[in-house]
C-alpha cells in the first residue's frame, strides 16, 4: 500500500513525509524528522512528555494521527530557543533548576509556552491549569511553577548565570552543568539513538503470576513473518540464565527456563524488523500455558516455596537487638502498638526502559539508561560468558531512575542479541511492559510497639516487619538489613528489638525505591510518637525533641554518633513554622465548628534519619581528573539520574583543585573512559563520589604544585591553554593526573545488628499542613515544610530540587499510590502526583558538618522522601483522630478510618 | 499495527458512505482509539476521520446551544454561553482531562469513548465480555473498586468514563445522528446502554451511525448548576464517584432539578428518582440526603467499591447544599 505525501509544518519549516495518516504524529516527529526532543513516556496521553503545539494548542503527540496535523502549525522543544519568550523561558528552567532528569522538560516547556503565549505573568493557579498535563517524577513541580512564573524576567535579559570565582563554588546555586541539552531537548536518552540498522527486541513477558510453559514449534511463525529474525529463550543464553544483586543470588533468569513466577516475567525475545514485531499478535505465539495457583503474602511463610532454594519463602532476615526490648516495655508508664500495611509503590520514571547493544569484534557495548553502569558491566559479561573486559557500558541520559534502573532489564537481553547476531539491536519498553517488568518498593505488613516513662522519655522499641520481595532477590536483602537499623528512628531508644524479613511471592520483584524500605517503617514508628506524645500529655514536637539523637549518643547497633548530628537543630527551625501552622488549623476547625463545616484542619510531623551509603559493606568510589595538551578534564563515573551528581561533584572538584568549574571538559560514566564511581543509590554520590571527587582535585594540585615548584597557596589559572601558577606559565607537554578513592569507613553487623552500618547520617523533620473533607474522604494539602541536616548543602537549589521531589514521591506514597499486578500497567490507573498535587514547599536547609564528607557534606536523595508520609499521616491524625493503618490513604479508606 | 484505509471525510454524508464497510470506525480526534489501537483491544479495518466535520457551537432558535460533534473539548468548555448558562457542563469537561486532551478530543469522540475497566484492557491475563462476547467477567469477582454500583449485569460491571456526558445527561442533551438509513435524533440518556447480556453493544447507535451534533435544550435552571468530582488525586484521574446538578430553590423549596452521577454506571446516569424525591418538597439537607438514598437504594456493592454507594449519597447531599447554599 503506497502512503500518500502530507505536508507538515514543523518549526516553520515545511517538511513532506510519506505514512499512512494513522501513523502517531510522535513517530514522525522522532523517527522520520529526527526531533527526538518529543519524547514518549507513555504513549496513552497519560503523562505530557510528547507534548507538542499544534496551531498553538498543546496537544499530546502520541495520540495525534499525522493527517490531522498535516496542514497546521506544528511546534517541538527544537524550535523554541527561536521565539523571545520560548528561550527566556528555557534560561529561566534553567536558572530555577527546574530541569532535573530532564526527560519531561520539553513537554513541560511546550505547555508552558502556550500558557505564556496568552498571558506572560500567569499566576500559580494558571501555571498549574496548563501544566497539569504533563506529569514529572523528579522535581517536585515547584522550580517548574517559579520557572514558568520568572520566565518574563528572562525576556529582557534576566539575572546573570551564577559562575563562580576559583575556589568559590561550593554552596553556590550553579545551574546544571548538563542543562542546556535538558531544555533544549538534545539530551540523548536510551530511546533516542541507535546505530544505523538496528533489529529491534521485543521481550514475550508472562500474563500470569506463575505458571509453567512449554513452547511449541517457532518455524510457522518465522515463515509468516519474514521480519521476524531470531527468537531467544533460555536455551539461547550462552553464560549464566541468571542475574542479581547480590553476587551469590542471580536467581533471575534472563529468558524462564519453563516457569514463570510473576505477571511480567520474561519467557523468551523475538528479534527482527520492528513492523514485522509490531504486526505479530501474543496468541500467535506458541507458548502453551499451565497457570499454577501463585504464592502471595497472605500464604508464603509456610507455603509452597516461590523458588526452591529458600523452601520457606524468607529470603533474608535482618536484625537489631540492643537491650531488652520486651521488659522495658512491660516497665513503660506509657506503651502504644500500631499495624501497618502498604502497598507496592512503582518508580513512574517518566522514561521507559530502553536502549540498544552492538557487537565490536569480541566485545560488546550496551547504551541504556541505568543508575548503575559496573554493575551493567557484571551483569552483561556474567550472561554472555565473557570477561569483564569485553563489556562496555555507555549510560544513556537517564530519564529518572529512583532505584528502578539499578537491577538492569533490557540490556542482558539485548546483549545476547546483538552478540549472536552480531548486529546491532534496540530495545524500547512500552510503559505497560516497564511498569509489568520492573521492580517496586516493598509492600510491608508491620507491627510495631513502644513504650515511654512518665516524662516521654522513650524507653523501649519493638518492631516486627514483613516485607514482600516478589518472585526475585534483587535488593531484598539491603532492605531487610537497612530496616531494623532505622525502625526506631532518628531516637534515643535505649531498648530496640527490630526484625525485618524480606519474604518471596508471585508477585513483581521488589527492589530498591528510595529509602530501602525505611519508608514503609518510618510510617509506623511516627505513628507511634504521635501517641505516645499524645498519652504523656507532650506536644507532638516536643515529645519528638526530647528524645532525638544528639552528636556522641549511641544507636541501637552500638555506634556512637560523634559529629553530623542536626536533629534537634531541625526541630528548632520548624518549631515556630509548627506553632503557627497549628494555630491556623484550630481557628480554621473553630470556624467550621460554628458554620457546620465538614473540612477539619490539621497539622502534623514526621522525623527520619538515613544512613548514607551501603549497609556495612564496602561501597568505594573513585574519581580521576586530568590536566594535560587536551585541557582539564573530569573523568566522573557516578551517573547524573537526573538529581544533579555531575554539577555537585564539579562544584567539589573545582575547589579542591583551584580552578573554576567552567575550565573543565567532563567525560561522564562511559565504562570504558571513567573509573568505578559505584552505583548511584543509597544517597551515597555527594558524600562518597563527592569525597573522592575532592580526593581527585587535591590530588591533582599536589601535582601541578609539585611541577611547579610552588606553595600550597599557590594560585591556579587556566588562560587560553596555559597553566598559570601564581600567574607563572607552567608547561603541560605531559598529562598530570589526580585520582581520587573514598570507601566510607564502616562495619559489618554482627548477628545481633550491632556494628558501624554507615559513617554517617541524614537527618530531617518535616511538617505538613492539611485539609480532610470528613463526607468525602479527600485530602487538600496546604503546605509541607522541610527541615533537612544536609551537613553541606553543596549546591542548594539541586538540594532543594531533591528535596521537593522526595516530598512529591512521598505524597504518593502517603495517599495515592498502589501497584497492582494486571490492574495498574498504565499512568493513569497507577496515579503519581500532579502539579496540583503538590501544596507549597518550604525548606530549611541545615548544615551540622560531617567531617568524612566533601566540605561537609552527606546525601539527600532518599532522607527528602521518608518524612513526608509519616507529617502528613500524622496531620490526618491531628485533622481526624483517625490513624490510617492501610496506605495509600485514598478516599475510601480514610472513611473507613473515620468510621472507626 | 494493522493496515488498513484512512480517509479524512468533509461532510456527514461523505463519513457515512466512506464507514459502509465492514470493521470501519469513525475517528475523532483520537484520544481514546488511537490508545486502544495501540493496546490491541481495537482493530478497526478502516479509520473514517471525522474532525473536519461541524464543530461550530451556536445558538438554537429555541434558546439553546446546537454543539457540531467535531468541537474540541476545549472549545465547549471555554464557550462563552456554556460557561455562563450551562457551568457544569464547562466544569465537567475541565475536570475530565488534561488541556492536551481537551484541545484534540472531540464532543463525539468523549461521548463514545470506551470504559477503562482494566479487565478490557488486559487482553492477555483477564476475561471481558466486552472484548470476547459470552467469555466471561473477571471484574465481578476481581479487583472491582472503581467499577458500577447502578445498573450493572451479571455479564459486566463496568462504568462509562465520560465527565462530560454526566453533565449532558443532567441536561436533557439531544444527539444528533446520521446514518445509512438517514438522520434521527435521540436524548443522550438513552444513546448509552446498560450491559445487560450484552456489554459488548454499548450504544443504541445502528451500524454505520455518527454522531453529527448535540443539542442542548434551553435551560434556565442549568445556569445554577455545578459539577463535583471525586477522586484519587487532585486532577487527571477518572471519577470514583461525579455529580452533576442544577437547582432551583424558591421560597425554600425545590421548584426543579436536575441531577446526574458519573462513575457508578455503565452510562452516565441521570438520578431521576432522586428528582422525584426531591421535586416540591423542602430544599433542606436532611431532605437532599433521602433523596440521594432514594436514587442509590436499588445500587448492588461488589467486593471493593461499597464505599461508592456512601460517597456517592454524600456526594449528592453535598453538592445540592452547596447550590443551595448559593441559591439563599
Amino acid at each position: 500500500m503506497t502512503s500518500p505525501a502530507l505536508l507538515l509544518l514543523v518549526n516553520g519549516e515545511t517538511r513532506r513525509v510519506l505514512a499512512p495518516g494513522q501513523t502517531r504524529l510522535s513517530t514522525i516527529l522522532r523517527d522520520e524528522l529526527g526531533l527526538t526532543g518529543t519524547k514518549i513516556g507513555c504513549d496513552a496521553g497519560d503523562c505530557g512528555a510528547c507534548t507538542v503545539r499544534i496551531d498553538g494548542a498543546q496537544a499530546c503527540a502520541c495520540l495525534v494521527p499525522v493527517a490531522q496535523a498535516a496542514g497546521h502549525a506544528v511546534a517541538t522543544v527544537e524550535g523554541l530557543a527561536a521565539s523571545p519568550m520560548g528561550d527566556a523561558l528555557q534560561r529561566a528552567f534553567l536558572h530555577h533548576g527546574a530541569a532535573q532528569c530532564g526527560i519531561c522538560t520539553p513537554g513541560m516547556l511546550m505547555a508552558a509556552s502556550e500558557l505564556l503565549a496568552g498571558e506572560a505573568r500567569p499566576d500559580e493557579a494558571a501555571v498549574a491549569a496548563a501544566l497539569g498535563g504533563v506529569l514529572c517524577r523528579c522535581t517536585g513541580y515547584r522550580k517548574i511553577v517559579e520557572a514558568v512564573r520568572d520566565a518574563h524576567r528572562f525576556l529582557a535579559g534576566g539575572p546573570a548565570p551564577v559562575a563562580p570565582a576559583a575556589g568559590c563554588a561550593v554552596g553556590e546555586r550553579l545551574a546544571r552543568a548538563d542543562g542546556l541539552a535538558k531544555v533544549g531537548g538534545t539530551d540523548r536518552f536510551g530511546a533516542d539513538a541507535a546505530p544505523d540498522g538496528a533489529l529491534w527486541l521485543r521481550a514475550v513477558r508472562s500474563p500470569h503470576p506463575r505458571a509453567r510453559f512449554a513452547f511449541g514449534d517457532w518455524a510457522p511463525l518465522l515463515a509468516r513473518h519474514p521480519g521476524l529474525v531470531r527468537v531467544l529463550t533460555a536455551a539461547d543464553v550462552p553464560g549464566r540464565n541468571g542475574f542479581g544483586i547480590y553476587p551469590d543470588i542471580k536467581d533471575q533468569p534472563v529468558f524462564a527456563p519453563g516457569e514463570v513466577r510473576y505477571r511480567g516475567d520474561c519467557l523468551c525475545a523475538l528479534v527482527g524488523d520492528r513492523a514485522a514485531l509490531e504486526a505479530i499478535r501474543t496468541e500467535e505465539l506458541p507458548i502453551a500455558w499451565t497457570p499454577l495457583a501463585p504464592v502471595t503474602l497472605d500464604d508464603a511463610l509456610g507455603g509452597e516455596p516461590v523458588q526452591a532454594r529458600w523452601p520457606d519463602n524468607v529470603l533474608t532476615t535482618g536484625r537489631v537487638v540492643s537491650g531488652d526490648a520486651e521488659a522495658a516495655l512491660r516497665a513503660s508508664r506509657h506503651s502504644a502498638a500500631i499495624e501497618i500495611e502498604t502497598g507496592f509503590v512503582e518508580h513512574a520514571y517518566i522514561e521507559p526502559e530502553a536502549g540498544w547493544a552492538q557487537r565490536v569484534g569480541d566485545r560488546i557495548e550496551v547504551f541504556a539508561c541505568t543508575q548503575a553502569p559496573y554493575m551493567d558491566l557484571e551483569e552483561v559479561a556474567g550472561v554472555l560468558g565473557l570477561p569483564q573486559a569485553a563489556v562496555r557500558i555507555i549510560p544513556s541520559a537517564c530519564g529518572g531512575g529512583f532505584g528502578g534502573k539499578l537491577d538492569v532489564s533490557i540490556q542482558p537481553m539485548l546483549a545476547i542479541a546483538a552478540w549472536l547476531l552480531r548486529r546491532p539491536v534496540r530495545a524500547v519498553l512500552p510503559r505497560g511492559e516497564s511498569m509489568a517488568s520492573s521492580t517496586k518498593r516493598h509492600p510491608a505488613r508491620i507491627a510495631a510497639r513502644a513504650g515511654c516513662d512518665a516524662a516521654g522519655r522513650l524507653t523501649g522499641f519493638a518492631f516486627e516487619g514483613r516485607y514482600e520481595t516478589g518472585a526475585y532477590a534483587s535488593w531484598g536483602p539491603t532492605v531487610a538489613g537497612r530496616v531494623p537499623v532505622h525502625a526506631m528512628g532518628p531516637y534515643r531508644v535505649p531498648a530496640v528489638a527490630a526484625r525485618a524479613r524480606a519474604i518471596f511471592t508471585n508477585n513483581p520483584p521488589a527492589g530498591a525505591f528510595r529509602g530501602f524500605g525505611v519508608p514503609q517503617a518510618a510510617i509506623a514508628q511516627e505513628a507511634l510518637w504521635d501517641r505516645l506524645a499524645d498519652a504523656a500529655g507532650l506536644d507532638r514536637l516536643e515529645f519528638r525533641a526530647l528524645n532525638a539523637l544528639r552528636a556522641g549518643d549511641v544507636t541501637a547497633t552500638g555506634q556512637r554518633l560523634a559529629h553530623s548530628v542536626g536533629l534537634m537543630a531541625c526541630l528548632d527551625a520548624l518549631r515556630p513554622r509548627w506553632r503557627a501552622l497549628r494555630a491556623t488549623a484550630a481557628a480554621a476547625n473553630a470556624l467550621a465548628d460554628a458554620g457546620g463545616g465538614r473540612q477539619r484542619h490539621g497539622v502534623g510531623i514526621g522525623c527520619m534519619w538515613y544512613g548514607i551509603g551501603n549497609t556495612g559493606m564496602s561501597n568505594p568510589s573513585t574519581m580521576r581528573i586530568t590536566l594535560g595538551p587536551e585541557g582539564l578534564v573530569f573523568h566522573n563515573g557516578a551517573v547524573d539520574i537526573g538529581q544533579g551528581s555531575t554539577t555537585a561533584l564539579l562544584q567539589i572538584a573545582a575547589d579542591a583543585l583551584g580552578l573554576p568549574t567552567d575550565a573543565f571538559r567532563l567525560v561522564l560514566g562511559d565504562t570504558d573512559l571513567t573509573e568505578d564511581a559505584g552505583k548511584t543509590s543509597a544517597s551515597r554520590q555527594t558524600f562518597v563520589s563527592g569525597r573522592a571527587a575532592a580526593e581527585a582535585g587535591r590530588a591533582l594540585r599536589e601535582a601541578i604544585l609539585l611541577r611547579a615548584n610552588a606553595g600550597p597557596e599557590a594560585r591556579l589559572a587556566l588562560r587560553d591553554g596555559a597553566l598559570l601558577v601564581d600567574g607563572r606559565p607552567v608547561g603541560l607537554e605531559s598529562t598530570l593526573e589526580g585520582i581520587g578513592r573514598f570507601d566510607p569507613p564502616t562495619r559489618p553487623l554482627d548477628a545481633d545488628g550491632q556494628g558501624i552500618p554507615y559513617a554517617t547520617y541524614g537527618f530531617a523533620a518535616q511538617l505538613a499542613a492539611l485539609s480532610v473533607d470528613l463526607d468525602l474522604g479527600t485530602v487538600h494539602l496546604q503546605r509541607i515544610v522541610a527541615a533537612h541536616d544536609v551537613g553541606r548543602a553543596i549546591n542548594p537549589t539541586l538540594v532543594e530540587g531533591q528535596i521537593h521531589g522526595g516530598i512529591a514521591q512521598g505524597i504518593g506514597l502517603a495517599l495515592m499510590e498502589e501497584y497492582l499486578p494486571g490492574h495498574t500497567e498504565n499512568l493513569h490507573d497507577y496515579l503519581i502526583p500532579t502539579i496540583g498535587d503538590v501544596p507549597e514547599i518550604e525548606c530549611l536547609l541545615i548544615e551540622a558538618p560531617e567531617p568524612l564528607g566533601p566540605y561537609g557534606a552527606k546525601g539527600i536523595g532518599e532522607p527528602a522522601l521518608v518524612a513526608t508520609a509519616p507529617a502528613i499521616l500524622s496531620a490526618i491524625r491531628d485533622a481526624t483522630g483517625a490513624t490510617l493503618t492501610r496506605i495509600p490513604a485514598l478516599p475510601h479508606r480514610i472513611l473507613e478510618a473515620l468510621r472507626r | 499495527m494493522t493496515p488498513f484505509r484512512y480517509a479524512r471525510a468533509t461532510e456527514a454524508g461523505e463519513a457515512v458512505r466512506l464507514a459502509a464497510e465492514a470493521g470501519a470506525r469513525y475517528l475523532g480526534g483520537g484520544t481514546n482509539l488511537v490508545d486502544l489501537m495501540r493496546e490491541t483491544i481495537e482493530r478497526p479495518a478502516a479509520l473514517i476521520d471525522v474532525t473536519g466535520l461541524a464543530a461550530t457551537i451556536k445558538e438554537t432558535e429555541a434558546g439553546g446551544l446546537r454543539i457540531g460533534a467535531a468541537a474540541r473539548n476545549t472549545a465547549l468548555a471555554e464557550h462563552r454561553a456554556v460557561r455562563s448558562r450551562y457551568p457544569a457542563l464547562a466544569r465537567a469537561i475541565l475536570a475530565g482531562a488534561s488541556a492536551q486532551i481537551r484541545n484534540m478530543a472531540t464532543v463525539g469522540g468523549n461521548i463514545l469513548q470506551r470504559t477503562r475497566c482494566t479487565y478490557f484492557y488486559d487482553d492477555a491475563g483477564a476475561r471481558c465480555n466486552k472484548r470476547n462476547p459470552g467469555e466471561g467477567c473477571d471484574a465481578i469477582d476481581g479487583f472491582n473498586r472503581s467499577h458500577a454500583i447502578l445498573g450493572a449485569s451479571p455479564a459486566c460491571v463496568a462504568t462509562h468514563p465520560s465527565d462530560m456526558c454526566v453533565a449532558l445527561a443532567a441536561f436533557d442533551a439531544v444527539v444528533h445522528l446520521a446514518g445509512p438509513a438517514g438522520a434521527r435524533q435521540m436524548p443522550l440518556t438513552e444513546l448509552h446502554r446498560l450491559p445487560g447480556g450484552h456489554p459488548e453493544i454499548e450504544t443504541a447507535l445502528r451500524p454505520g451511525e455518527l454522531i453529527t451534533a448535540i443539542e442542548l435544550p434551553p435551560l434556565p435552571i442549568a445556569a445554577r448548576s455545578t459539577y463535583r468530582k471525586v477522586r484519587d488525586r487532585a486532577s487527571y484521574a477518572f471519577a470514583l464517584v461525579s455529580v452533576a446538578a442544577a437547582l432551583d430553590v424558591r421560597d425554600g423549596r425545590v421548584a426543579d432539578v436536575r441531577l446526574a452521577l458519573g462513575g457508578v454506571a455503565h452510562k452516565p446516569w441521570r438520578a431521576r428518582r432522586a428528582e422525584e424525591a426531591l421535586r416540591g418538597g423542602p430544599a433542606t439537607a436532611a431532605a437532599f440526603r433521602v433523596a440521594a438514598e432514594a436514587e442509590l437504594a436499588p445500587a448492588a456493592p461488589l467486593r471493593d467499591n461499597g464505599f461508592k454507594i456512601e460517597l456517592a449519597t454524600r456526594t449528592i447531599a453535598a453538592v445540592l447544599g452547596e447550590l443551595a447554599g448559593e441559591a439563599a
